[in-house]
């Protein structure tokens, strides 16, 4: 029958129990950030935290560790060095919360763009309000019959629907 | 380390061949030597999507591989948290795209833990059918590109030839290819429509053949086994480090599946054996799927003879919109049935993690709710996601060519890499 624990640990705990609960058969399944902003007026747990599942599979149980990740900016002992699935996991947690792990050889954004700004999962994160910088269209001239159509300076009045407007003495 | 003497052996093997083993002897290498660094993809036919890999080389030898995956990142994880708990069924099933059913399963059971309701005998059984079902045409998918890789275009023909009267199935439950929305928290959405018999006695009828043609095809080709055999090997202790489960894990010795040591479903009412193979190459690897598809067959017999009457979902009303033919009498169904396209139902605060065996390993669900008629967070283990770190275990030290190889047996989907 499968056996469920849960636990919850500070980041120096973390790092002291790691390297037991390997060496006990545990194995590293899965690491991911939470964010518990709203959620923190309820219980004494911080704004930040990681939630780990490990399986063991020898006597077919599961374990679930809270990390919680303190400081400003939020940070977290690595352990990369215990389980090498870490690797990818961390990056990736970094790059969603910016929850640093200490410790970790490469954390560098491994979702997001390098020169992306800010940390999409976060709830506070703004959805949808990042400015998209919308240059507007030159305007096209045409001269004569049969030329290619040049950019002009001018401005060219348009209507409604973006044609260029014809001035009654061209016609 | 064994490690090195293996592919060692490998390259003299190599050069005795090739009669010139310029580069390809791990030992001649020295910092002086050129080293080049080359990207491989993000738009590469062999990499199976948008993976790109930052490749060391010398000459034709694999110094260092660092896969590099986002180019297939939409923040799917973020889009659940927009939607309602049963509008997130149809995010989280585009992230493993080839195996949906599997995404849905793993999320809408990790919401029933924290609603704490169970699913009908025949939602359970229709569940497992379409499970099933899914790992055959993902394991047909990845025979198909595994064969294209190694040259023979064949495979590719044969593998979609089969996948597709499988998918033409789910079209008719579904109404949809791919990308289902089918299971749903609280059982499946529709039921299985007249003459579903027939259809899955036909693809079951049709299979066992069509694995023997496989197995003429790829199993005996001396160039396949030439290409395959003792390439890209990885130990059973290097899986557990780096968290790779399903059948790259069990192509290494680990005698582990889900559905056989952690039941769930139904799954402990049949009988079905695990496929195991030792060497941990490329080619066990091959194996394992092959036996796989097997034991699927095997395991869809006895879901169809075994599929039990009755409702399919679970037919609370506050979860579940009542049917169609009640909402023209019954004032009730009609403010149920409000309530739930509207906003949705509520799931008790907590959080709640469930695993199934996808096709390519354990596929985990976790998500958070703060009682509100949303997800709070979701989160999706994706076995792609981890058994990519490996790739570079499993590369170092081989040929350029035998990465490809290694890129297919792994058979990472990118849509669930990246989320």
């Amino acid at each position: 029958m499968t056996t469920i624990t849960h636990e919850t640990l500070s980041s120096a705990e973390w790092a002291a129990r790691a390297p037991v609960l390997r060496d006990e058969g545990w194995i590293l399944l899965d690491l991911h950030g939470v964010d518990r902003l709203g959620l923190t007026e309820e219980d004494e747990r911080g704004r930040f935290e990681i939630v780990c599942q490990l399986l063991k599979r020898a006597d077919k149980s599961r374990m679930t560790v809270h990390v919680a990740a303190e400081g400003n900016p939020p940070a977290i002992a690595s352990v990369t060095r215990v389980w090498g699935t870490a690797g990818f996991a961390e990056r990736e947690t970094y790059d969603m919360y910016g929850i640093v792990f200490e410790g970790h050889d490469d954390l560098s954004r491994i979702l997001m763009p390098d020169e992306w700004e800010g940390y999409p999962l976060r709830k506070d994160y703004d959805v949808g309000k990042i400015a998209i910088d919308f240059k507007p269209q030159p305007f096209l001239q045409i001269e004569t019959p049969g030329q290619a159509p040049t950019i002009g300076e001018s401005e060219v009045g348009t209507d409604e629907l973006g044609q260029i407007k014809q001035d009654d003495a061209d016609e | 380390m064994s490690k090195t003497e293996r592919t060692l052996e490998e390259h003299e093997l190599i050069q005795r061949i090739e009669g010139d083993g310029q580069g390809a002897f791990v030992e001649s290498y020295d910092a002086e030597a050129e080293v080049m660094t080359i990207n491989m993809g993000p738009v590469h036919p062999a990499t199976h999507g948008v993976l790109r890999l930052f490749l060391e080389l010398d000459g034709e030898t694999v110094m260092d591989c660092k896969p590099m995956i986002g180019y297939l990142h939409t923040g799917m994880e973020k889009e659940c948290e927009d939607q309602n708990w049963r509008g997130a069924v149809t995010i989280v099933t585009r992230m493993d795209y080839l195996a949906p059913f599997h995404n849905e399963h793993a999320y809408s059971r990790a919401v029933e833990k924290l609603l704490g309701i169970e699913v009908p005998p025949r939602g359970v059984y229709i569940r497992m059918l379409m499970s099933e079902l899914n790992r055959l045409t993902s394991h047909l998918v990845q025979f198909g590109t595994q064969g294209l890789d190694m040259g023979a275009m064949s495979a590719m023909f044969y593998g979609f030839r089969e996948r597709e009267i499988i998918t033409d199935f789910f079209e008719m439950v579904t109404g949809l290819r791919m990308n289902h929305g089918y299971i749903v928290p609280g059982g499946v959405w529709e039921d299985l429509p007249d003459g579903w018999q027939e259809q899955v006695a036909n693809i079951l009828d049709v299979m066992p053949g069509r694995l023997n043609e496989y197995q003429d095809l790829l199993s005996e080709n001396p160039i396949f086994i030439e290409r395959t055999r003792g390439v890209g090997t990885i130990t059973a202790e290097e899986c557990d480090t780096l968290g790779v489960t399903g059948p790259i894990a069990r192509a290494s010795g680990i005698d582990w599946d889900l559905r056989r040591d952690m039941p769930y479903e139904a799954y402990d009412e049949l009988s079905f054996e695990v496929p195991t193979q030792e060497q941990g190459d490329v080619y066990a690897r091959y194996q394992i799927r092959m036996a796989e598809m097997v034991q699927s067959v095997a395991l869809l017999e006895q879901i169809v003879d075994q599929m039990p009457d009755g409702d399919y979902k679970n037919m609370d009303p506050k979860l579940t919109p009542p049917p169609r033919s009640e909402l023209n009498r019954s004032m009730e169904a009609v403010i149920h049935h409000f309530k739930l396209v509207t906003q949705g139902y509520a799931v008790p605060k907590g959080e709640s993690y469930f695993a199934v065996e996808s096709p390519r390993g354990e596929l985990g669900a976790f998500v958070v709710s703060d009682g509100g008629t949303s997800p709070y967070r979701c989160h999706v283990r994706d076995p792609s996601f981890y058994n990519l770190q490996s790739l570079p275990v499993m590369a170092k030290g081989g040929l350029i060519a035998d990465l490809i190889a290694c890129i297919a047996s792994l058979d990472p989907i990118m849509g669930g890499v990246d989320r």
